[in-house]
């Protein structure tokens, strides 16, 4: 994979700006406030991607509140893991059994991933869980669940920046913008 | 580590067509996502007779979405026939649920899991896999509950294009009369808008 020194060049257009995340993120915290007035939220993060957005949104909730984080394996394809099966590599540092969970995440296309970790929390026996994802990429999408809390609404571009990559790198954009192809055509 | 909850049975091993459906399945097996490869054929054009004229079997089966994914890499300009027969399955179905996975979402999603330069060697006929011994026009007809005999595991990286290297499933053995009742069949079993009665 080759990138540029500078990143700005890998992108061909700025999708979403720093403006308009920030006040995505001050809206869906307000809502996630008042509809969970009165009483405490677990937000689980999915790593790695999430993270900014988590760190954004967290701080836009007037709410009390606890934090988790949670990694899970992608699928790669290798020799090696064809045969594998996904796997939690961050598992929950808390119970969260009786608890209200909002799961954040960064980007919801195929909804595979998304698929796999609500069926495995709740195992945990939350009180409620719901989804918050900052980019909903619905042309992708293999299995229809329901987001509740959806930041933006994108087209079906290859897009990096605010957490999301590509080959690792592009998390640290300020910007959510669409990746020029010759960035990831070999 | 963990996973979620008890692992399922084995599933069938199922001979794929095509080297992308067989990619497909790895990504739905490494997800989790149960599935049946072409369990079903839908009838979808009859002559006046009654008799089935055509036939569409979608690739995919998830049984836990209810949903049915056809695969295909061809060119977006020479996908029209398999569009046409979509758009046909959901007229006289319209409680199926089909998903038509292009070539541009093959090739997102082999992006999205580093697999990009797989994506030539998996896609149109260079990801095709041995001609089937008795093919159907646009190998489509298999009877509902029936399974194409299990093939040895395909291999990537055995050959030099990186398609899959399989040779044997077939309908051996299957008249065509045999063909029509199955699909007769299907028609009564599924197909509430449909003229067979």
């Amino acid at each position: 994979m080759k990138h540029s020194q500078d990143l700005n060049e890998d992108v061909a257009e700025v999708l979403l700006s720093e403006d308009q995340i920030r006040v995505k993120v001050t809206e869906l915290g307000k809502r996630i406030s008042a509809d969970y007035a009165g009483r405490e939220l677990t937000l689980v993060s999915v790593l790695k991607g999430s993270l900014p957005f988590m760190a954004d949104l967290m701080r836009q909730i007037d709410l009390p509140l606890r934090i988790d984080l949670m990694e899970v394996s992608s699928y790669g394809g290798t020799a090696t893991e064809s045969s594998g099966l996904v796997r939690i590599l961050k598992d929950l540092s808390a119970p969260i059994d009786g608890r209200d969970v909002l799961l954040v995440e960064d980007i919801i296309d195929t909804g595979l991933t998304l698929n796999y970790l609500l069926r495995y929390l709740r195992g945990k026996n939350p009180r409620s869980i719901k989804v918050c994802s900052l980019l909903d990429k619905p042309a992708r999408r293999l299995v229809e669940i329901p987001i509740d809390y959806v930041g933006f609404e994108i087209p079906d571009a290859f897009v990096v920046g605010y957490g999301l990559d590509f080959g690792e790198v592009y998390r640290n954009l300020r910007f959510v913008g669409v990746l020029r192809p010759e960035a990831y055509e070999s | 580590m963990s996973e979620v909850g008890a692992q399922r049975g084995a599933r069938p091993e199922y001979a794929f067509a095509h080297a992308s459906e067989a990619e497909f399945a790895r990504i739905l097996d490494f997800y989790q996502v149960a599935f049946e490869y072409e369990p079903q054929v839908f009838p979808i054009l009859w002559d006046l007779d009654g008799n089935v004229l055509e036939s569409f079997a979608p690739d995919f089966f998830l049984p836990d979405l209810e949903l049915f994914v056809e695969l295909t890499t061809l060119q977006q300009r020479l996908v029209r026939k398999k569009n046409r027969k979509v758009r046909r399955l959901r007229e006289l179905y319209p409680g199926l649920k089909i998903k038509l996975f292009y070539a541009r979402d093959f090739r997102a999603l082999m992006l999205k899991y580093g697999r990009s330069a797989l994506v030539s060697e998996l896609s149109g006929t260079l990801g095709q896999v041995g001609p089937r011994q008795n093919p159907e026009p646009e190998g489509d007809a298999i009877s509902v509950g029936e399974r194409k005999p299990a093939a040895r595991p395909l291999d990537l990286s055995s050959n030099p294009s990186g398609a899959a290297i399989y040779q044997g499933a077939s309908h051996e053995g299957r008249s065509r009369g045999a063909r029509r009742r199955a699909v007769r069949r299907a028609a009564a079993a599924h197909a509430p808008n449909s003229p067979v009665t």
